[in-house]
């Protein structure tokens, strides 16, 4: 009986979610514009239809055009094994925090190859400042997961993750700081609105949507895909620093950590849409001021670590 | 970690925020915040310590420099028209932001190599927060160009050095602290209409502009 619970929670997690978190991303922004929105299957419908449709690739582009979208996608699956973003998750690999640095390092490297492999000029416009978001957020990234990790004293975000450490407020302000800095991180890596609007039009004021701006049919939803799992890794990583936070304050069982980070999973992906709503998108010269933010709360995570190893 | 240094030091966080910002309201917003912190934090350690003084410094603390204060900065920006941005000098803003950072560690260090009485709790994260704010204040006024955003680093400054006091005094005497809150709002009024003459006289507050007297 607990097995199947367990298989049912991990088949919806992995397959329902994403499309229920993009499904309340957009009827949000629907409901606050004023319009009725999409139906909830309406993201399931658009990836339907994107694999049947016929695949048209730029007479330009060499073989690894096409590739490279399936490095996405594989990379993106090794992530959802890899990342403790789920509690019941078994654990077949050992997540150390550097080989998830790295993973994204490559899914985005293989990102980049594609959309420069396609030879439209949006794609390389689109590609480049991707690269530039990338290496401005992998710091702040890195320095979050490293003080999430010296809690642990090791490597291991599982392990980390795995720790109760019931009524120990040294360890409040480092979840806290961690989970803000992660979270104004994800919004720079999956291109929301601060730093780039996903419905645009324009090309030349695109970020994420030109560098995939030649791919269609198969690819094209591969490619999505692969976006819908890694908002559901990033989101789901940032509910479990949440919960670990709250665990620390009031005891929490395994069943309600399972039925609170879907919550908090959804809920995240509201608030994602509430910002959309109601900030502008910044100019392209102001985008560092604000990764800049996402580097402070990460310095500050690791030095409320730094002080409570001091103290000891 | 106790809820006093937390308070404490959620306000020196707000203050290296405010740094990473030209937008004078949002400077003006999380100046708010911090000292709403700082009064939250003063209002906490009176029921610790068991001093009645502070009872009624706190809310004077949250009304005059978190409420009035920022109330009455806001309307002399929205009453001598000018922009509401600081583009900053000497360092780029997200860079002063990041010394900003660089100085909690260091005022940690200043803070345990203190010696400190029994009576006093949760004083090394109090002193941290208080030695930040001094240095975000200073920071902050030395690279913005604008003549508001002096006053705004100066109130952190200010801040800064009643944490400090807070912390460190026995019993701070009620009177001189509530002469010091009035020479704060004082000086706030006198700069505000400082700002006010300035932007009158030489259409700009852009104290970088300042040393030059003559127009040639």
């Amino acid at each position: 009986m607990k097995t199947l619970f367990i298989s049912i929670y991990l088949v919806f997690a992995i397959v329902g979610l994403p499309f229920l978190a993009l499904f309340l991303l957009r009827k949000t922004k629907a409901i606050l514009q004023n319009r009725i929105g999409p139906p909830l299957l309406q993201p399931l419908y658009d990836l339907i239809k994107t694999i049947r449709k016929d695949e048209v690739v730029s007479k330009d582009a060499s073989y690894l055009f096409r590739l490279s979208a399936f490095f996405v996608f594989s990379i993106t699956l090794l992530l959802l094994f890899v990342v403790p973003w789920l509690p019941l998750k078994p654990n077949l690999f050992h997540s150390d925090l550097f080989l998830i640095i790295y993973l994204f390092g490559l899914l985005r490297f293989f990102a980049i190859i594609g959309g420069l492999d396609g030879g439209s000029p949006f794609g390389a416009f689109g590609t480049s400042r991707e690269a530039i978001l990338a290496a401005l957020t992998e710091p702040a990234i890195m320095l979050a997961l490293v003080a999430v990790a010296f809690t642990a004293k090791s490597t291991n975000i599982a392990s980390a993750l795995a720790q109760v450490d019931w009524h120990q407020f040294n360890h409040l302000p480092v979840w806290l700081l961690a989970a803000t800095s992660l979270y104004l991180a994800s919004l720079v890596e999956l291109s929301r609105m601060p730093i780039d609007d996903p419905n645009t039009h324009l090309e030349l004021t695109m970020v994420h949507e030109a560098m995939m701006i030649e791919y269609s049919g198969l690819s094209l939803a591969l490619i999505q895909a692969a976006y819908a799992l890694r908002m559901l890794i990033l989101f789901g990583l940032i509910s479990q620093f949440l919960i670990h936070a709250l665990a620390i304050i009031l005891p929490i069982s395994l069943l309600t950590t399972a039925i609170l980070t879907v919550v908090l999973i959804i809920s995240l992906s509201i608030i994602t849409a509430i910002i959309e709503s109601f900030t502008v998108k910044l100019a392209w010269r102001k985008n560092p001021e604000f990764v800049a933010f996402t580097l402070s709360f990460s310095f500050f995570a690791s030095l409320s670590t730094l002080v409570e190893g001091l103290s000891l | 970690m106790m809820l006093v240094e937390i308070l404490e030091i959620a306000g020196a966080l707000f203050a290296i925020l405010m740094v990473g910002s030209g937008q004078l309201r949002l400077n003006l917003t999380l100046f708010a915040w911090q000292t709403m912190m700082l009064a939250a934090a003063t209002a906490i350690q009176a029921k610790v310590l068991h001093h009645e003084e502070l009872y009624i410094i706190a809310p004077l603390v949250a009304g005059i420099k978190g409420l009035l204060v920022p109330i009455f900065l806001t309307w002399i920006l929205r009453k001598i028209g000018s922009t509401y941005f600081d583009q900053g000098i000497i360092l780029a803003i997200p860079i002063s932001m990041h010394v900003a950072v660089a100085f909690l560690p260091i005022s940690y260090l200043l803070a345990s190599s203190l010696s400190y009485h029994s009576w006093q709790p949760g004083t090394i994260g109090g002193v941290t927060a208080g030695t930040s704010l001094l240095f975000t204040g200073i920071i902050f006024m030395l690279t913005r160009r604008k003549a508001m955003s002096q006053i705004i680093g100066f109130l952190t400054l200010e801040n800064g050095i009643y944490l400090f006091g807070m912390t460190q005094t026995k019993d701070m005497p009620l009177i001189v602290e509530m002469g010091v809150l009035l020479d704060v709002l004082v000086a706030v009024m006198i700069g505000g209409l400082i700002i006010f003459k300035i932007k009158q006289s030489f259409e700009h507050i852009d104290v970088t502009q300042l040393n030059v007297l003559k127009e040639d």
